[in-house]
């Protein structure tokens, strides 16, 4: 994986996290920096849809269990929005039944955490892709 | 001397001529009365003699023979006259008799009236054998026994006295000196005096005669007048009585008078009578005819015929069977009396009796059981036919057999015996009425019999009829009921479970043998519900009091549990359930069954020992279905450190390094260590399996934990929580983990009770406080569904659950664990929405934690007592 230069960020494609964790928030988007994307990390999915990243964003990074609305009802209220933003669920449940119904319902990948940063990446390179 | 009174029949009447004496001849000189010069005769003085005869004859006829000894004195001038008459009797005139006798004489023999002689042996019987007049001439020579008769007869002149023509006497004068002889007129005056004197004795004793004639008819007149008047009235009163019919009747077949009785038989009336209606020949059903023919063949022949029974039609057409007899009047030929006895009774009677006999005899020939008379040595003179089912004799074949041929050899000689004692002595030796011996039958198989007798006794002699009854049957079936009874008895001692009955209206208590040994009463008290109080438990007497009136009044089936109080100061436990059934006569019983519990409840505080094991065990599974929680608790801070131990390698690896950077994830990634530590921490607590610990805690703490490995949880499920800690809590005395526990359980229960709830806020208020007494209370209050009072009795029981996941054994577990800790778990309804559970538990455990969690076991009581 080739880092990118932090100067050309404004072409990099940009991957926004919403986790109501604040360690995620903190942690994750450094190595999505280090990745070469840009990145913005939101509390939860009220604020990111509050921002001006919606539109933006070509992958979302996106927990699932959230106080307020969570991680599905945000992909559901996007579809209704028509906004296509490829996405990657995140947990830190260890239900793993709930990964091939998020599939299904269109999820690029479903992450468990602890999850290691190849995994991601690789998860990354197949939103990309489908974007 | 002859002519003295006792002497006068001295004489043997055979007397006869002594040898020696005098002939016949010498004595007699009637001849010399025609040669003597006779008187002219005296007419006047004749007549004079008559008159005064037929005057006696008219006035005192008795007196005839002394009037006519007189006259004859008068007229013949001789010194004594007087009669000789035959007879037999020394009284009355006879022709047959054997002796004269003088009854009147004049003159001077006139002492020896009542004197007499022989017939054959003597002047009268001499004149008598020559019926005529003869003169004897000193006759006392031929006549010895004449001799002392003084003064001595000169001569004695003798005229026969004739009686109906017949020679019964004489009538005689006698000169007892010669200055004077008799002459022939003195012979023709005394044969007419004679004569006359003759007639007029036969006209007097005619007249005689006559008068006892008709006295005795008057008399015998008198004695039928009497008899008829008597007879009359007796069958005047037998007719009026009516007690049986009287009938006139006659020989044409009518009815011409009847009694009352007669008619009320025949239900005829006086109207049918008197018109004649009434005709015994109609009254006679046809085949009585010829019966009738015969009576009246008798009734002519004899007057009478004997009395028979036959019918009489009633005037109504029914019949009425009679006795009937009668006679023909005296005389008449063709009428006559009969007597009508009316047998309906008798007849109703006579057929009662032979039905009642015929009843007897059907209920003996068809009696299942055996019948047998023996007389009073033993033989049997009756056996009916069941006796050949039972034993395998005909009954012919027992006739005259002993009946100990019926029993085992053993007992012959014991009844023998006994037959005997009870002839002699009139004493019972053993029961007459049901008793159970053993029988013999003819195949030679002993089985047992139920005996009944009685005797009668006739002439002096008993018979003796007994009932046998074949109870092998019976007696099997009572050994089965005897076994299942058993069984019953066996099973009720093996369960501690007794049985009894309870008739309310009579208060009639019926108790099984087991309940007895329960209660530790003898068999043979008689229970009553005052008796049952004296053991039931002080504590627990008003619940029975309660529950007896209940009984009475509802009549539905009750359930209850209660302690007896026994005489030793032990404790039982008891489990009653009844059912109410109505009896044949639909009045309220009760069917019940009684467990002693006592060793279950004991059973139950061993078991309750077990339970913090339970409590354990539902501890790690309670939290076991956290482990997703506690698993995201550490995921969260293990995936930061990872994404930051990459982010810092990364940064490291990069030209040039970024040293800065790896600086700043190395540190978050300590710090997401730390955390991840924390939480191992808090794990490693709840899950480390300790007795029920005593430490000192601080609830404020403990709940502050509980609440941090919840927050995440409790957030996920968007409740908002809030706390209010009390500052002041003092410590308390209990194990931490376990409260901790049951905090953890509130909390999660209070999280589900609100996870439908969408209308409202999701709020979550934790309190702490000081309680009364030195206690310590926290609370719990959601603002969930809450629950209705009926739920609040159950929400602790254990299981209990409305949720669709989870055990239900949470709040249960809980209860138990507060209760070791002398405390009080309850829930209670709010005011808003939503419930509040509280706990309160003292600051101090005086004698340690408790292992008797009973009120978790009946969860349901304690409920009820919180709300």
């Amino acid at each position: 994986m080739e880092s990118q230069p932090e100067t050309s960020s404004i072409e990099r494609p940009l991957v926004s996290v919403v986790d109501d964790d604040e360690s995620v928030r903190e942690s994750l988007p450094d190595l999505l920096k280090e990745f070469g994307f840009a990145a913005r990390a939101f509390s939860s999915p009220e604020e990111f849809l509050a921002s001006d990243c919606v539109g933006q964003t070509k992958c979302l990074i996106l927990d699932i269990a959230m106080p307020g609305m969570s991680g599905p009802d945000l992909q559901r209220e996007l579809k209704l929005r028509r906004q296509e933003i490829p996405i990657i669920f995140i947990t830190a449940s260890t239900d793993k039944t709930v990964r091939p119904r998020l599939l299904e319902q269109g999820a690029v990948d479903c992450l468990f955490k602890p999850f290691s940063d190849t995994a991601l990446l690789a998860a990354l390179n197949a939103a990309l892709r489908v974007n | 001397m002859i002519g003295s009174g006792k002497s006068r029949n001295d004489l043997p009447l055979e007397a006869s001529i002594p040898a020696g004496t005098a002939p016949l001849e010498s004595i007699l000189c009637t001849e010399e009365l025609q040669r003597r010069p006779s008187r002219p005769p005296d007419y006047e003085k004749e007549n004079r003699a008559l008159v005064k005869l037929v005057s006696a004859l008219a006035d005192s006829p008795s007196t005839i023979f002394q009037t006519l000894a007189e006259t004859i004195l008068d007229v013949t001038q001789c010194d004594s006259a007087g009669l000789s008459l035959l007879t037999k009797d020394g009284k009355t005139p006879h022709v047959e008799g054997q002796r004269f006798y003088w009854p009147a004489i004049c003159g001077m023999w006139n002492p020896h009236v009542g004197g007499g002689t022989p017939r054959n042996f003597g002047p009268c019987g001499d004149v008598l054998d020559q019926n005529r007049t003869l003169l004897f001439t000193h006759f006392e020579r031929r006549y010895p026994y004449l001799m002392p008769v003084s003064p001595a007869a000169e001569e004695c002149l003798l005229v026969p006295f004739y009686v109906d023509g017949k020679a019964v006497g004489t009538i005689w004068g006698i000169m007892h000196s010669d200055h004077r002889k008799f002459d022939a007129e003195d012979d023709r005056v005394m044969a007419s005096l004679g004569k006359f004197a003759s007639s007029g004795y036969q006209s007097w004793m005619q007249i005689e005669d006559l008068k006892i004639q008709v006295a005795k008819r008057e008399k015998a007149e008198a004695e039928v007048r009497e008899l008829a008047s008597g007879l009359e009235a007796k069958i005047r009163r037998l007719v009026e009585a009516n007690v049986v019919g009287i009938v006139m009747w006659n020989l044409e077949g009518t009815i011409t008078g009847a009694n009352e009785a007669f008619l009320h038989t025949a239900q005829y009336d006086r109207e049918d009578l008197a018109a004649g209606r009434v005709c015994w020949k109609d009254l006679t059903p046809p085949e009585w005819s010829d019966r009738d023919e015969q009576a009246i063949a008798q009734l002519k022949a004899t007057g009478i015929f004997q009395p028979f029974e036959k019918e009489f039609f009633r005037k109504d057409g029914g019949r009425v069977p009679i006795l009937l007899g009668g006679a023909l009047f005296e005389g008449s030929g063709n009428e006559g009396v009969a007597f009508v006895l009316d047998l309906t009774e008798q007849k109703q009677q006579e057929s009662a009796r032979l039905y009642s006999e015929e009843r007897y005899r059907v209920v003996v020939e068809t009696a299942s059981d055996a019948v047998v008379s023996i007389d009073d040595e033993g033989s049997i003179v009756f056996a009916n036919p069941a006796t050949a089912t039972i034993f395998g004799y005909n009954p012919a074949e027992l006739a005259g057999k002993p009946l100990t041929l019926l029993m085992p050899e053993y007992m012959r000689e014991l009844h023998q015996a006994g037959l005997k004692r009870y002839l002699a002595t009139g004493q019972r030796h053993m029961n007459w009425q049901g008793t159970e011996l053993t029988a013999l039958r003819k195949n030679g198989e002993e089985f047992p019999v139920e005996v009944s007798f009685g005797e009668v006794t006739r002439d002096g002699h008993k018979t003796f009829t007994g009932f046998l009854r074949d109870i092998s049957t019976r007696k099997q079936a009572e050994q089965a009921l005897r076994r299942s009874e058993a069984f019953l008895a066996e099973a009720q001692y093996l369960s501690h479970t007794g049985s009894f009955s309870w008739r309310v209206a009579t208060d009639e208590i019926t108790w099984s043998e087991q309940l007895y040994r329960i209660y530790e009463l003898e068999n043979s008290v008689p229970v009553t519900l005052e008796l049952i109080r004296t053991r039931v438990h002080p504590e627990d007497l008003t619940l029975y009091e309660k529950m007896v009136e209940e009984a009475r009044n509802g009549g539905s089936d009750f359930e209850w549990q209660y302690r007896l109080l026994m005489p030793d100061h032990s404790i039982k436990y008891m489990h009653a359930l009844a059912r109410s059934t109505r009896d044949q006569d639909g009045q309220l019983e009760y069917i019940a069954a009684v467990q002693d519990v006592t060793a279950r409840r004991l059973a139950e505080e061993a078991r309750d020992k077990a339970r913090s094991e339970l409590t354990h065990v539902a501890r790690v599974t309670s939290l076991g279905t956290l482990t997703a929680s506690i698993a995201h608790e550490l995921n969260q801070p293990l995936s930061g450190i990872v994404t930051n131990a990459s982010t810092c390698m990364r940064m490291l690896a990069a030209d040039p390094p970024n040293v800065d950077g790896a600086r700043e994830t190395a540190r978050r990634t300590i710090r997401d260590g730390n955390r991840a530590s924390e939480v191992v921490t808090r794990l490693r607590a709840l899950f480390t399996k300790k007795d029920a610990a005593t430490e000192s805690v601080d609830l404020n703490e403990a709940a502050r934990e509980v609440i941090a490995l919840s927050s995440s949880e409790l957030r996920r499920s968007q409740v908002t929580l809030r706390q209010e800690f009390a500052d002041d809590l003092p410590t308390l005395t209990g194990d931490r983990v376990q409260l901790q526990q049951v905090i953890l359980n509130l909390l999660r229960n209070a999280s589900e009770a609100m996870s439908t709830v969408d209308d409202r806020p999701r709020e979550l208020l934790v309190r702490t406080e000081r309680d009364e007494g030195d206690r310590v209370r926290l609370s719990v209050k959601d603002a969930g569904v809450g629950f209705t009072p009926h739920v609040a009795d159950k929400v602790f029981e254990a299981f209990y659950t409305t949720k669709t996941d989870g055990m239900g054994i949470g709040l249960s577990v809980s209860r138990s664990i507060i209760e070791a800790h002398h405390g009080r778990l309850w829930a209670a309804q709010n005011d808003g929405p939503g419930a509040t559970f509280s706990f309160s538990i003292p600051c101090r455990q005086e004698e340690g934690l408790t292992s008797d969690n009973t009120g978790a076991a009946t969860g349901m009581g304690s409920a009820r007592d919180a709300a």
